[in-house]
């Protein structure tokens, strides 16, 4: 028989089972504690600032980055007069009045009144001393250097759950990038280059009046682009776009019909075939007749030129006769190999498909060897322009820091490549390029004056696009710069003219001027002729 | 022996109560300190970051280039004013540079009059 537990033996019992109820739970929270909770450093992870990446520049100095500022929310039951309320602190942050007393009005618990409020406007709000008010930190992309890089940086906004998204340029090219706020990404630009081809191409856009200008420097064995410029342009840290601002880039986003800077091409398609030698002579006359049309210069040309002065001088009926030696098959064949008809893919996201004729007969091969009849942005015919001078290799333009050697497959042979230096050299030397000669850096390069096409696709008017394309120092060109200018007026300076050799070749000299010491390019010796005296 | 054992078990369960309760109060208190300098560093972070945007604002070039024009009366330098060391002298030669042959297969001639050529 088993006897009862006594009163003591109750109490071990219990005792021990509250013991060991004690120590389980002690170590259920101990496990919770190690296992399944955050520590406290976690909590900072969750921060909203500084969640998209810094872009710095090919130097390491910065060209946007996020800064903490505050959104600002309000509950509206909190106000005694809520249209007050609304038109104080919209005056405040700068919010739409009209929404924000339609907002209070409408029974919402919690509304939000602005985003992105800078320190100042913060202090406006904290002035007006309402209750109800609550700041939520955020972040705000700010651009140092201003209206220089925008076109090519581009812009951010916020999306539909309050991530900072790219809209535009690099900011929206990039943007897989960006997400990863711990690395900069850095960029083939250099902002001293960027700065001097936005000062110089602003200044002489309101020089010559001329609607849009635009302008890039490219490393021609790299593919980095140094500078890329298209004014007008647009200031990224303000709030209100000034009148006339945009942020169209014309250098990567639009299309063109280049001109006379096409030549290039044609020549080199010539020089690597063997269709023409450079001191060969062509007649030129008053006119090239094909079929029902009719090839004019631009102005008045000799009778008789050698090829390179076909080059030189700019020459549309020469050119003609050199490109129709090619014939349209090999013409357009040519084109496509150097990149020319297919839209060009670069980090940056704006790039349109160049237009071309689809019927590409005889009258077409004139047209296009001398540049109308083709649109193409001027990006794509940068790369094309630098593969020519190169050594004759493929280059893909890009927006990030790429030190080494891209140039790809072999495209023209280097020895053409070596001949179209020389005949670039001579444009600037004997043609209408003079004005871009920079004493110190042998410049190398080609004028471009289209017309431009109305708008609606018949005929051309009397504006024009006026280019220049330079190589620098021709021998082994290391950088090349384009430069562009939409509809200029000549001056009193230019006797009326409004040619690429007054409006555009002068510009692309003095840029040269400016960076190619800042870019460490070997400088050739110079000769100052001493003046002569008046006896 | 029981009620020592009892007596014993009960110190030792009250005893680890208060250790516990110590250590998480301690805890407690470094996680609120480790939050406290968490949030300072987050904020010098951010003040850094402010700053190094307003250095990046002061030291643009174009700002640069606007004082040292106005304030310093600077202007760009012309190329023809630029030299490199490879055309100095060297000790021993000639100091007239237009002997030395870099200079005789000179590429470019500057004229002291601005050529009138036709450019088009």
């Amino acid at each position: 028989m088993i006897e009862a537990p006594t009163i003591f033996q109750r109490r071990i019992v219990i005792g021990a089972v509250m013991c060991v109820a004690a120590f389980a739970l002690v170590m259920v929270r101990l496990v919770d504690v190690t296992l399944f909770r955050d520590g406290p450093h976690k909590h900072w992870h969750g921060l909203a600032e500084f969640a998209r990446a810094d872009l710095i520049d090919r130097n390491g100095e910065l060209l946007a980055r996020d800064i903490p500022t505050q959104d600002l929310y309000a509950h509206p039951h909190a106000f005694d007069d809520k249209a007050q309320a609304a038109r104080d602190l919209a005056l405040a942050t700068g919010a739409d009045p009209k929404r924000l007393a339609a907002m209070f009005t409408d029974k919402h618990p919690y509304v939000l009144v602005a985003r992105q409020l800078t320190p100042d406007a913060q202090d406006r709000v904290m002035h007006l001393g309402y209750p109800g008010l609550d700041f939520q930190p955020s972040a705000r992309r700010y651009y140092p250097d201003g209206r220089a890089a925008a076109q090519v940086l581009g812009v951010t906004s916020l999306d539909d759950d309050g991530d900072m998204i790219g809209l535009t340029g690099l900011e929206a090219g990039l943007d897989a990038k960006l997400q990863d706020a711990a690395h900069p990404v850095q960029l083939s630009i250099d902002m001293r280059v960027q700065y001097i081809l936005a000062h110089e191409v602003e200044e002489n856009r309101e020089h010559f009046h001329a609607q849009q200008a635009g302008g890039i420097v490219l490393d021609v064995r790299t593919g980095e682009v140094l500078g890329m410029v298209s004014v007008p342009d647009f200031d990224p840290n303000g709030y209100e776009p000034k009148p006339g601002d945009t942020t169209h880039n014309i250098i990567g986003q639009d299309v063109y019909e280049l001109g006379s800077i096409f030549k290039i091409l044609s020549f080199a398609l010539a020089t690597e075939d063997h269709t023409m030698r450079p001191d060969e002579v062509f007649a030129i006359g008053q006119g090239y007749k094909i079929g029902k049309y009719t090839i004019h210069e631009a102005e008045h040309m000799p009778a008789t030129l050698a090829a390179r002065d076909i080059l030189a001088k700019s020459s549309n009926i020469g050119t003609t006769q050199i490109a129709l030696r090619s014939g349209p098959t090999r013409q357009r064949q040519f084109l496509t190999t150097m990149g020319l008809l297919s839209r060009l893919h670069t980090e940056l996201p704006e790039a349109r498909k160049p237009l071309y004729p689809s019927n590409w007969g005889t009258i077409e091969t004139a047209t296009i060897s001398f540049g109308h009849g083709i649109s193409v942005s001027p990006l794509t015919f940068v790369a094309a322009a630098a593969a020519v001078v190169n050594g004759g290799r493929k280059i893909t333009p890009t927006f990030l820091k790429h030190p080494e050697d891209g140039r790809g497959e072999q495209l023209i042979k280097p020895e053409t490549s070596a001949k179209m230096r020389e005949l670039l050299r001579y444009v600037v030397t004997n043609g209408t390029g003079k004005n871009a000669d920079i004493a110190g850096y042998d410049v190398g390069g080609k004028t471009g004056s289209a017309q431009k096409p109305k708008l609606n696709g018949h005929g051309y008017t009397h504006a024009l696009i006026t280019s220049f394309c330079a190589a620098f120092p021709i021998d082994d060109p290391r950088y090349l710069v384009f430069v562009l200018m939409d509809d200029p007026h000549g001056t009193k300076e230019t006797g009326g003219f409004a040619l690429a050799g007054y409006t555009a070749a002068p510009l692309a000299g003095r840029v040269i001027a400016r960076i190619a010491p800042i870019l460490g390019v070997p400088q050739r010796p110079v000769i100052t002729v001493a003046p002569r005296s008046s006896t | 022996m029981i009620r020592v054992l009892n007596f014993f078990c009960v110190a030792l369960m009250g005893l680890s109560i208060l250790a516990l309760y110590h250590v998480s109060e301690r805890t407690r208190l470094a996680g609120v300190e480790l939050n406290h300098v968490n949030r300072q560093i987050a904020e010098e972070h951010s003040t850094i970051n402010v700053l190094q945007t307003e250095w990046g604002h002061l030291a643009s070039p174009e700002r640069i280039a606007t004082l040292a024009a106005s304030k310093l009366g600077l202007d760009n330098t012309a190329t023809v004013q630029l030299s490199s060391l490879e055309l100095l002298p060297r000790r021993g030669e000639d100091a007239a540079p237009l002997t030395s042959s870099p200079v005789r297969n000179a590429s470019v001639v500057v004229p002291s009059q601005t050529d009138s050529g036709d450019t088009h």
